[in-house]
């Protein structure tokens, strides 16, 4: 079962990904606030990549559930349903005009989502090192359950 | 709802922006004769100015005019009672504690500058005299000198038995540095005068003059007004008053000739209670209901506080700091900064600023240009604050500390002056940027990010069949042409013109051609914009051509039958055209955009979403199209004004997002005909069109440490999080700005504010408009009261609130401002009420007396005003929009518009009427005072409505309106008509509409009981009446009471 290690290689990597994507938001809000940043380049970059964070926070959430790590997925839902309703309400695009009325709100979401992914990253490596010790030595599963 | 009311009670015309005049004799009513006064006097700075002894220290004379009596029999108790309270600092500044009324030097008036703390229990009586006393400092007690003279006491020790008083009277708080020259020669009279003001009030007038003449410094100036009052009161007493309750010597004591009327109107004594003798305050009250053996439980309706006098500018800020720039450009909500959040945070009304940076000064008045030329701007290193009134010059002139940071600067070589003993600069009276609070600094080319932009004006014109229907091109086209002369920046000034319909028609209008070159764009997708250097050109160049354009427009549209309007592919168009220059986009806008990017639906007014969490939605713009549009606009200094004439719902919500996020402005015209409404667009655009503009402006705040403006409200982008962008501004936008501390704790005595305005003048200058203000810091919140400002509050919360109506329901909206009025005076009551033990009273302070009654008028203005059928979705959206914008005296008077009374004068047919006379006789705003006998005009500052009486004359009717008087008035217009009568009425027009220029007030006729043309125009807008399920003044009054009551 060799390919246990290779998904959990998959899911890190797009944690790191999406941490590196909120990172990315967190840091446009912070320059805007510190005027290193003009709002029409903040909105653009941020509405560039806000899609595809959700796309990818989506396509996390799913993996988790067609491989079966039913608990991982639960942990990751909240999040996603957080994203959907932006989306589902057109709010998940940055406001050019309004930006300034919503910075601090915008921040404190890529913070605590910044938060998440970090516990998340955390989980997932966790897990990825007990599947290479689970292919390495083969014999103990327990491990494994202990994770669900 | 009829007006019919034979017999309308006399409301108290003039005067009665004092409803309290009425009060005065009954005791139930309280006031605060001697704080208000001190509003004046008690915030003095420490600085340098000599004239602050003008103010008059009030404090003394009035307590000698009670305490006397009082403690007159036994003169040991006097002593001690004397001796007693300790003169404390803060309380000393403005009202002595009793000793301070047998001092010889009136504390009050030294430049202590501690806060004026409002008086608690345990301080005397300060009764109104305090005016009287005010009053006399103008005459000089020359009069006194014909008193008989005391025998002059040689310098030396007092007799041993005044030594209780000699020191009382010498006590002087510490900061008294600026008496002690005199008080040497004080001293040695004063032992004698005390004595003997006790026992023999001649004598004590007599040491006057010495004592007068013992002062050749500036404290002279106070000093006399003193003894002066002193003298009065003892005048008063002589005839042996007895010591009687306190309030009847009052009205003894005092001629009735000493108080100046308006001074007094709103001073009304504190009745003395058992507990506490007579404490006045400084609030105002009102008697609600449960009067004991009264059924009515309602309030005298003609006592409330009505703004018959407009708006009424506190002027205690300007007189604490007259370098302050002008109320017009920059108004604080309250001059007391607080001194901590927990403070801030019991100050439940908005915190912040309105800020009218291009405010017009009046004629006569001119804002002083400075050209640094060889120095540049003078400027901080750190904060960037511009040189002002309040920097400091030390080291000899040769640093100067800036007083928004206190860093130190260097004075550049060319800038620097000596500095003379007192910290003044010598060349002080060349330099108006160190003694104006606005002035004007011509910038250099660091300030350019480009050339400086020619004045541009750009048409966008819809020319689809309504638009042709309504005759709104033809008007339009007129007045375009005829303000051709006088558009700002010749001969620089750029023009351009594009017209839609389902198409797009751009016009060359090269200054080599004859006639201008018609293109048509079908395209609406991917608009191509054909020749595109030849559609902008200069005005001058090419005014033949702009002629010949204008005046066949209206002819080549006449038969245009294209319903179809494709606004957001033709802005993306003008825009195209205008981005490398930037200007003022103007749009007129016939119908609904429904063609291309940015077509808008029929959404919206529907009366089942209201009261659903759906109802905001229709308020709020739609299509992010021209959110995104209005931000690319403003990044390339565009400004739009919208002009909408539809009479079928048009989405102003949406269109409007354009006018708001690039520093334009809305104008609304329902169902534009141009056989009514001509007149009003002909001057509103003309108005648009030529008033001075400021270009490609960028606007920042700066303002001590620990506060900072967070957010700010009105028409323009935010740039950075302090930096407005304003494509244009002129003098009829005004900005608010909201503060808030920083700091848990403020360490300065006084907060600056600093507005700077960087633009592009017309002529092509790059400019910096500066503004700079004190405002003290105080701990106390009755202060805060106190120095409160209901224009600005007012301004500031209608902001608010109609920001919130975006996203809330309107019942919410006014809920919320309800809640905030109701927070704000239950926390005032909560200061005073207890221990005046006013449970029947409503009470407020002097300065917010207006604040229920504006409450309530903005609850019913059109923005926020009842449910769905109360206005149209359009009208509302289009006076938020303006209502965003206006500054404070226009916004006051679209809330509590005036309402005057004119039979008299058009009937009076003599020549000699003087028309500002009837406009000042406001009334207050109710039915009851319309006679069916009358002709009123109401006037909001953007219509007239012109109300006829039924049983007018119909001689009078037949003259002003012509003969089809009895017709339908919806189509009769008021014209100018050969006869005496309509003559004076048309000046009597003019005279309303000169006073407020920035819109014109088209006249609407209603006759009295004429539904629904009435109630439409005139009763839905009468504030203090009952209207549409919302509340009358009496009774908004009575439940915002009964919720200040609950929960203390």
């Amino acid at each position: 079962m060799a390919w246990e290690p290779i998904i959990w290689i998959i899911f890190s990597v797009l944690n790191l990904a999406l941490l590196g994507l909120n990172f990315y938001q967190f840091l446009g809000f912070s320059d805007l606030e510190a005027d290193y940043l003009n709002p029409y380049e903040l909105s653009s970059r941020i509405n560039s990549v806000i899609v595809l964070e959700y796309l990818l926070h989506g396509v996390f959430c799913i993996m988790f559930l067609v491989t079966g790590h039913w608990v991982m997925f639960l942990v990751s839902l909240p999040p996603a349903y957080y994203n959907l309703k932006q989306y589902l309400s057109k709010q998940h695009l940055v406001d050019v005009t309004e930006v300034f009325r919503v910075l601090n709100a915008e921040k404190k979401v890529r913070l605590v989502k910044l938060g998440f992914y970090v516990v998340f990253f955390g989980l997932v490596i966790t897990r990825l090192a007990l599947s290479v010790v689970f292919v390495v030595f083969g014999d103990d599963d327990e491990a494994i359950h202990w994770f669900g | 709802m009829g007006t019919e009311n034979p017999n309308p009670p006399s409301y108290p015309v003039r005067p009665a922006a004092t409803p309290f005049a009425a009060m005065q004799s009954t005791p139930p009513f309280l006031s605060s004769g001697p704080v208000a006064g001190s509003e004046s006097s008690s915030f003095r700075p420490v600085p340098p100015a000599s004239s602050q002894f003008r103010a008059p220290p009030f404090s003394s004379g009035p307590v000698v005019g009670s305490e006397v009596p009082a403690f007159r029999p036994p003169p040991s108790g006097r002593s001690n009672e004397l001796v007693g309270p300790p003169p404390s600092s803060s309380s000393s500044s403005s009202h002595g504690p009793p000793a301070a009324g047998f001092q010889r030097f009136p504390t009050p008036s030294l430049p202590s500058v501690g806060h004026a703390v409002p008086q608690r229990t345990g301080q005397p009586v300060l009764s109104p005299t305090t005016r009287p006393a005010a009053g006399t400092v103008a005459s000089p007690p020359i009069s006194l000198l014909s008193q008989p003279q005391p025998p002059s006491i040689p310098m030396g020790s007092p007799p041993p038995s005044m030594k209780t008083g000699q020191v009382n009277g010498n006590i002087p708080p510490p900061a008294h540095q600026l008496l002690s020259s005199s008080r040497p020669n004080v001293q040695p009279s004063s032992p004698p005068v005390r004595p003997s003001y006790v026992t023999t009030p001649g004598i004590s007038q007599a040491t006057i003059p010495g004592y007068v003449n013992a002062q050749p410094n500036t404290v002279a100036q106070a000093q006399p007004m003193q003894p002066a009052s002193f003298t009065l009161q003892q005048r008063g007493y002589a005839p042996g008053a007895p010591p009687t309750p306190f309030l009847a010597q009052q009205r003894s004591v005092n001629p009735p000739s000493l108080y100046s009327g308006n001074q007094m109107q709103h001073h009304v004594v504190a009745p003395p209670t058992a507990t506490s003798p007579g404490l006045a305050e400084d609030f105002s009250s009102l008697s609600l209901g449960s009067v004991p053996g009264s059924f009515n439980a309602g309030i005298d309706n003609a006592a409330l506080p009505r703004p018959l006098d407009g708006d009424v500018e506190p002027k205690s800020l300007a007189e604490m700091y007259p370098m302050n720039c002008s109320s017009r450009s920059l108004r604080l909500t309250t001059s007391g900064i607080p001194s901590s959040m927990s403070l801030a945070s019991r100050w439940h009304l908005p915190l912040g600023a309105i800020v009218c940076p291009l405010a017009e000064p009046p004629a006569g008045e001119e804002v002083p240009i400075v050209n640094f030329v060889t120095t540049g701007i003078i400027r901080c290193k750190r904060c960037r604050t511009y040189v002002n009134p309040f920097v400091s010059f030390t080291d000899n002139g040769r640093k100067w500390k800036c007083n928004i940071c206190s860093i130190l600067n260097d004075v550049p070589g060319d800038y620097f002056a000596h500095v003379d003993a007192s910290g003044r600069r010598v060349d002080l009276d060349q330099r108006p940027e160190l003694t104006q609070g606005t002035i004007e600094f011509i910038a250099p080319a660091e300030y350019m990010v480009r050339p400086p932009m020619p004045p541009l004006y750009f048409f966008l014109i819809d020319v689809s069949i309504s638009a042709v229907k309504s005759g709104m091109i033809e008007v339009m086209a007129q007045t375009i042409k005829s303000c051709l002369d006088s558009l700002p920046g010749y001969p620089r000034t750029q023009i351009g013109f594009i017209t839609y319909d389902s198409t797009i028609h751009f016009y060359n209008m090269k200054s080599s051609l004859m006639q201008p070159q018609m293109m048509v764009v079908s395209d609406l997708d991917d608009v191509f914009i054909p020749l595109p250097d030849d559609l902008l050109v200069n005005l001058s160049e090419s005014r033949n051509v702009v002629d010949a354009f204008l005046d066949s427009l209206p002819s080549m549209f006449q038969d245009n039958t294209n319903v179809e309007s494709a606004l957001g592919s033709a802005l993306k168009a003008a825009f195209t055209v205008m981005r490398q220059l930037g200007g003022k986009l103007l749009i007129f806008q016939n119908t609904l955009p429904s063609l291309g990017v940015g077509r808008l639906r029929l959404r919206g007014d529907d009366i089942r979403v209201y009261g659903t969490d759906k109802e905001p939605a229709s308020r709020a713009p739609e299509d992010p199209f021209y959110k995104q549009m209005a931000a690319d606009l403003t990044k390339y200094q565009i400004a739009v004004n919208i002009y909408a004439f539809s009479d079928k719902y048009t989405d102003i919500a949406s269109l409007g997002t354009l006018a708001k996020y690039t520093g334009g402005q809305v104008y609304y015209y329902p169902s534009f005909q141009a056989s009514i409404h001509k007149d009003k667009l002909r001057h509103e655009l003309t108005r648009d069109l030529t008033r001075e503009t400021a270009w490609e402006a960028v606007m920042r705040i700066r303002c001590s440490k620990g506060v900072r403006f967070t957010n700010y409200h009105g028409n323009f982008m935010l740039r950075s999080t302090d930096l407005l962008a304003l494509p244009a501004v002129d003098c009829d936008k005004a900005y608010a700005a909201q503060l808030s501390l920083e700091e848990t704790l403020l360490t300065m005595q006084t907060v600056y504010f600093q507005v700077a305005l960087l633009y592009t003048s017309s002529s092509g200058e790059r400019r910096i408009r500066v503004h700079t203000a004190a405002a003290p810091v105080v701990a106390d919140l009755g202060e805060m009261y106190r120095l409160a400002d209901t224009g600005a509050i007012i301004s500031l919360l209608s902001r608010l609130a109609i920001e919130k109506s975006l996203s809330h329901k309107l019942e919410d909206t006014r809920n919320a401002v309800q809640l905030r009025i109701v927070k704000t005076l239950r926390e005032y009551r909560n200061l005073y009420a207890v221990q005046h033990r006013l449970s029947g009273k409503m009470i407020y302070p002097e300065s917010l007396k207006f604040l229920p009654l504006y409450g309530l008028a903005l609850c019913k203005s059109l923005p926020l005003r009842g449910g769905y059928a109360d206005a149209q979705i359009d009208e509302r959206c289009a006076a938020g929009y303006t209502m965003m914008a206006l500054p404070v005296k226009k916004l006051l008077k679209l809330l509590y518009p005036n309402l005057v009374r004119v039979d008299y004068s058009v009937v009076n047919l003599s020549p000699q009427t003087d028309e500002s006379n009837i406009i000042r006789k406001r009334l207050p705003l109710t039915a009851d005072c319309l006679d069916t006998r009358g002709l009123y005009i109401f006037d909001d500052g953007f219509r007239f409505i012109i109300w006829f009486g039924r049983s007018i004359s119909p001689d009078v009717v037949r003259n002003l309106v012509g003969e089809d008087f009895t017709g339908d008035y919806s189509k009769v217009s008021l014209s100018p008509r050969d006869n005496e009568m309509s003559r004076k009425l048309m000046k009597i027009l003019d005279k309303f509409r000169e006073s407020d220029p920035s819109y014109y007030q088209l006249c609407h006729l209603v006759r009295q009981a004429d539904q629904p043309r009435e109630g439409f125009f005139l009763l839905g807008n009468l504030v203090d009446d009952q209207n549409g399920g919302a509340n009358s003044y009496a009774d908004w009054i009575l439940q915002l009471h009964r919720q200040i009551q609950q929960n203390t």
